[in-house]
């Protein structure tokens, strides 16, 4: 590669970095704004979760409890960003032909494990307790998860999520793989698993604030709950983007020169279909106890996926 | 932004209107529910009033939060658990009273263990009067403090750093002893 | 040269005998490295450039009309590159962790040695006789403990492993009526099939195969920790070395297959090792103690490796290989870790623990990186072992194993971060704790180097296990320095680490842009309430998992303890019922001889 091509490709990478940020930020102060209308309030503006990011990095005063708890904030964002990158966006590769869906299920896994050292640094025992939370529903949510993405693969004899979009985008919607029956089973388990992974209302059992005191941020403040706070605006976007590319062609309608805007529009109005369904969940489920979501995606949601599981096998060996 | 990187502690009329129009839009409050004051938050976030379209928020600790409220009167006991938490904000740190209560005492006046005074031990930016205030004095008090914070006048934690020995020295009559907290910044 | 070799090791062992602990452990060390440089020297031979010292590759030793043929090949030489350089660094840890020297040295060399041997021997009998050793001596190192539990399990496990491997041995000789490895694959029906499927079984003991793994969890919690630095990076590779070896080099697969074309025995192979590290895990999650968290962690961790032996193909076998070598490296370090946080705190129970990351830091670092090796995250070389057993699994179309390979994955976070938070983080409750001796500090960040490097360069580990997959028949998969390639997808170590330092721009500049001050534990926030007022038990480490318990525990424990808690029983009652044979009476005696004289005279007449 020419030094030209790698200007583009940081360039572009760069690009999506910014775009995921503010695309999540953006998205969760819509959601804040559609669960108060669901609660028939006002709700703040749509752009508040850009004042509250601005807020918190401008605190004057910061609290670290010692460098380990510093390694929330270096990971946490790099870590999510690093994921972001890796899976494909409205069709546009990125880095994803370097990895594939085993690499971002690990990439997640990294600023999710600073976060965790940063809390457990603190010493807080709420932090301990609600980092516990957080494993033991990654734990959950993982195995429904798995087993939907070990369906996929087979069925498209790849893990590479490139390969899968582009195998979806053939015939554009028609060729989607939540249109196929068995894949409607496992786009169900996998969207509540992605609600576990969204940490949204029935399953915001690790930062439960009224129980654990928001559990692993009860020592962050200022530019840490800075920090976290974007992570969790681009975590939103690489989630359901992971979504989307899985089951809904990653957005692929078009084909073409120009191809690329109309896709990234598809791609923004799915994720932000995605996000609205989880938020709606949300404003209408109270929380689970951990045990209760525990057998929650054990039984239910890991039979469901694994139901799809066998379909498909069955569809392939065949 | 980035006016006040450095060791050196900047003024508060130095900083960037954007900081301050930031902070003031967006204030996240950590309710400290002693008195009966608390029953008035409820309504105050909720469908009836919801103060979240200015864009304050419910914390659950004091490191996240901005506005410390103090709703209703104080005994000594808490008092030492409310200057905990107050040092353990990040500044820049606000604090709301509600009700008589921690102004001159209110209908305690003449216990032997409430607080009477709070800004005695506390910097606060704005009072609430009322046995209890309303919904409406709540959001009312924290348009209040939005503006004095726009004007530059809501500058309680730095008078607390200022003063920090007159505040300990009324501290500690009170407990007879001193608290540990935040004082190496102090 | 390799004879002497053997001669200086079996002095060392002696000489270590009699001196004092520090010296034991300076000569240990130094001795332990002569294979090292046999090891550079026969690098030469398969294909890679390195210095060279005349070290012969064959040697025969004759004694007493028997010949034990001894050898390097390719297998046995990347087997010898994982198991080898833990000794000598093991030994660099030792230097301080002994009060006196009381027996560890000696038998710590026997083992060495006789691992050096199993890995050369070139026939079965040498192989058995240097099994035998390794079993012996590491059962008196066990013994060391005093423990009952540790030393039974250990002892009946060790003699079931060697009887099995001596079933195989007779059965070969009666076949063959040669004992060289090379001639096993002329053996075909029904002999051949008991032959290897005793040899594995023998050999899974070792490796602690879920079936066969009861023993782990007492030895690895009640031995020296040096020791079982040794047993589980070190002497379990042997197990899947034996496996390897009489699988794939020496057709062994075929020989099964032959017998019985219609049963997948190494689909078998594959589902075992996956229920292993499945249950392992889910057992792992559940421990206080931290020995024994990392011994079902090790069996979980090991259960990989079968998987991929299991499925067979080239790319699952690279990826097991790939484990077992880091698996090597960092079981190693958690354990010599936790040997580190007990030398100075005196406890073992998590629970007890805590707060000690920022007293110990480097022994931190060194564990938190090891821990990053075994969860695989993509920063360490765990995660390209894993990501090729992932990536076989599915090119296979294994619907069983695959989900229970990730969740095991995941559930290595759980109890990863167990390990974290209930020894180095969380409460400060050893503000005296100094950090660990420089000689333990040392030998952890030198076992770190290969985690390092392999994942920068994962071309380089299938670069070295290339003769040895080639010696078998087994073609290497396609690679670069940086990248692996396989039919399903692409795996850049380069672009992940890099894009990561890139990442790390952003978060930098916003960690810079504000100071930050650093405050003590005690001002946390517990709900206003003071320090000095809380209960002092602040740590949340007791009982960590505890709504998990309730889940998950009734499922597991009983299947992993009960047989073998019935087998200790029977064996028990057994023994009993042999002993009532003394009754003390001539007469009954008389009897005895009288009944095997007429069942030998019976035997006679039918023949």
């Amino acid at each position: 590669m020419d030094v030209m091509g790698i200007a583009i490709k940081v360039a572009l990478l760069t690009a999506y970095a910014v775009i995921g940020t503010c695309v999540g930020l953006l998205f969760m102060g819509i959601g804040r704004k559609i669960i108060a209308r669901v609660h028939n309030r006002v709700g703040p503006p749509f752009y508040q979760n850009f004042i509250d990011v601005a807020k918190l990095l401008s605190k004057k005063t910061n609290i670290s409890h010692g460098w380990i708890f510093d390694l929330a904030l270096l990971f946490s964002i790099s870590g999510i960003l690093l994921t972001l990158l890796f899976l494909p966006i409205g069709g546009v590769q990125l880095l994803s032909m370097e990895g594939d869906a085993f690499l971002v299920l690990y990439l997640l896994a990294i600023p999710a494990l600073g976060f965790a050292l940063g809390a457990g640094a603190s010493g807080n025992p709420n932090a301990g307790v609600g980092v516990m939370r957080a494993l033991v529903m990654m734990l959950s949510y993982e195995l429904p998860f798995i087993i939907t993405l070990i369906a996929l693969m087979i069925y498209y004899d790849t893990t590479s999520l490139a390969t899968i979009v582009r195998m979806q985008s053939i015939n554009g919607v028609k060729s989607w793989a939540i249109t196929m029956p068995p894949f409607m089973l496992a786009a169900f388990a996998a969207d509540m698993a992605l609600q576990g992974m969204l940490m949204e209302q029935p399953f915001d059992i690790p930062v439960a604030p009224h129980e654990i005191a928001s559990g692993p941020m009860v020592e962050f403040g200022g530019k840490y709950l800075g920090s976290l706070m974007l992570y969790k605006a681009i975590a939103l976007v690489a989630e359901t983007t992971l979504f989307v590319d899985l089951f809904l062609g990653g957005g692929v309608v078009a084909h073409g020169n120009f191809a690329f805007v109309i896709n990234f529009i598809v791609w923004l109005a799915l994720i932000f279909l995605l996000f609205i369904l989880s938020i709606l969940i949300a404003a209408s489920f109270p929380r689970f106890r951990i045990e209760q979501a525990f057998g929650f995606y054990w039984k239910y949601e890991a039979i469901i996926a694994a139901i799809s599981l066998i379909w498909v096998y069955i569809l392939v060996i065949k | 932004m980035g006016l006040y990187i450095g060791d050196k502690m900047m003024k508060y009329e130095e900083w960037s209107k954007l900081a301050i129009k930031v902070s003031k839009a967006s204030l996240w409050m950590l309710h400290f529910c002693t008195g009966c004051g608390a029953i008035e938050m409820p309504p105050v976030m909720t469908s009836r009033y919801d103060m979240e379209r200015f864009g304050i928020a419910p914390m659950a600790t004091p490191r996240q939060a901005d506005v410390l409220l103090i709703t209703g009167y104080l005994t000594v006991k808490t008092l030492r658990r409310v200057i905990q938490v107050y040092e353990q904000m990040q500044s820049p740190k606000y604090v709301i009273a509600f009700g008589s209560c921690t102004i001159n005492g209110g209908m305690y006046w003449d216990s032997y263990n409430t607080i009477k005074h709070l800004e005695k031990y506390i910097p606060v930016d704005v009072y609430i009067t009322g046995c209890m205030p309303r919904p409406e004095g709540i959001i009312n008090a924290f348009i209040k403090l939005m503006e004095l914070i726009d004007e530059g006048k809501a500058r309680g934690w730095e008078k607390y750093q200022k003063y920090y020995d007159k505040y300990k020295e009324n501290q500690r009559r009170v407990f007879n002893f001193e608290i540990e907290g935040e004082n190496e910044e102090y | 040269m390799l004879d002497i070799i053997f001669a200086e090791l079996i002095i060392a062992a002696i000489i270590t005998f009699f001196v004092g602990k520090k010296i034991a452990s300076i000569i240990a060390g130094f001795i332990s490295i002569l294979p090292l440089f046999a090891l550079i020297d026969w690098a030469n031979n398969f294909g890679f450039k390195t210095i060279s010292f005349g070290i012969e590759r064959q040697m025969n030793i004759s004694v007493a009309g028997i010949t034990l043929h001894l050898g390097i090949t390719p297998l046995s030489w990347f087997f010898a590159l994982m198991i080898l350089p833990l000794f000598p660094l093991i030994m660099l840890y030792s230097y301080s962790f002994f009060k006196e020297n009381d027996g560890f040295y000696p038998f710590m060399l026997f083992a060495f040695a006789s691992t050096f041997g199993i890995l050369l021997s070139k026939d079965m009998l040498s192989l058995f006789l240097f099994w035998e050793i390794m079993s012996w001596s590491s059962f008196l190192l066990v013994y060391r403990s005093r423990d009952k539990e540790a030393i039974i399990s250990y002892l009946i496990f060790s003699v079931f492993s060697a009887f099995a491997i001596l079933f195989g041995l007779m059965i070969l000789w009666h076949e063959n009526f040669s004992l060289l490895l090379s001639d096993i694959g002329r053996i075909n029906g029904i002999y051949g099939f008991i032959a290897i499927a005793s040899l594995i079984i023998g050999f899974s003991v070792k490796s602690v195969l879920m079936p066969l793994h009861a023993w782990a969890p007492f030895v690895y919690s009640k031995s020296d920790e040096p020791f079982v630095a040794f047993l589980s990076g070190g002497l379990s590779k042997l197990g899947y070395y034996g496996m390897f070896l009489f699988l794939f080099t020496l057709n062994g697969v075929k020989i099964l297959q032959n017998y019985t074309p219609n049963v997948a025995w190494n689909y078998l192979l594959a589902v075992v090792g996956s229920l292993s590290a499945f249950v392992a895990t889910m057992l792992a999650i559940m421990q206080d103690d931290l020995r024994k968290l990392l011994a079902y962690s090790s069996i979980g961790q090991l259960g990989y490796i079968a998987i991929g032996f299991g499925i067979g193909t080239p790319l699952a076998i690279t990826g097991a290989l790939f484990q077992a070598f880091n698996h090597a490296f960092f079981k190693a370090v958690l354990f010599l870790a936790a040997g580190a946080v007990a030398y100075r705190t005196g406890k073992w129970k998590i629970s007890e623990l805590g707060g000690l990351a920022y007293r110990m830091p480097l022994t931190f670092l060194a564990a938190l990186f090891a821990i990053f090796a075994l969860a695989a995250i993509p920063i360490t070389s765990g995660f390209a072992a894993k990501w090729l057993l992932y990536e076989a699994a599915i090119q296979q179309k294994y619907v069983f194993i695959a989900p229970l390979m990730l969740i095991a994955g995941v559930g290595a976070f759980l109890y990863s971060f167990r390990i974290l938070y209930g020894v180095f983080l969380g409460e400060n409750r050893y503000p005296d704790v100094k950090e660990a001796p420089k000689s333990m500090i040392a030998a952890m960040f030198i076992l770190m180097l290969p985690l390092i490097i392999f994942v920068v360069f994962p071309g380089y580990m299938l670069d070295l296990m290339k003769p040895a997959l080639s010696n078998s028949g087994i073609e290497s998969i396609a690679h670069t320095k940086f990248a692996i390639e396989t039919s399903l997808a692409k795996y850049n170590s380069m672009a992940v680490l890099i894009t990561l330092i890139a990442a790390m721009v952003p978060a930098f500049i916003i960690y810079k842009a504000r100071k930050h001050r650093i405050t003590s534990f005690e001002d946390n926030y517990l709900a206003g309430e003071p320090y000095e007022f809380h209960n002092p038990s602040m740590h949340a480490a007791h009982n960590f998992y505890k709504p998990l318990k309730g889940v998950v525990l009734p499922y597991f424990e009983p299947g992993a303890t009960y047989y073998f808690e019935k087998i200790y029983k029977g064996i028990g009652i057994l023994s009993n019922g042999i002993r009532r044979i003394y009754t003390g009476f001539v007469q009954d005696y008389a009897i005895y001889v009288v009944i095997f004289l007429l069942a030998v005279m019976g035997w006679l007449i039918w023949m």
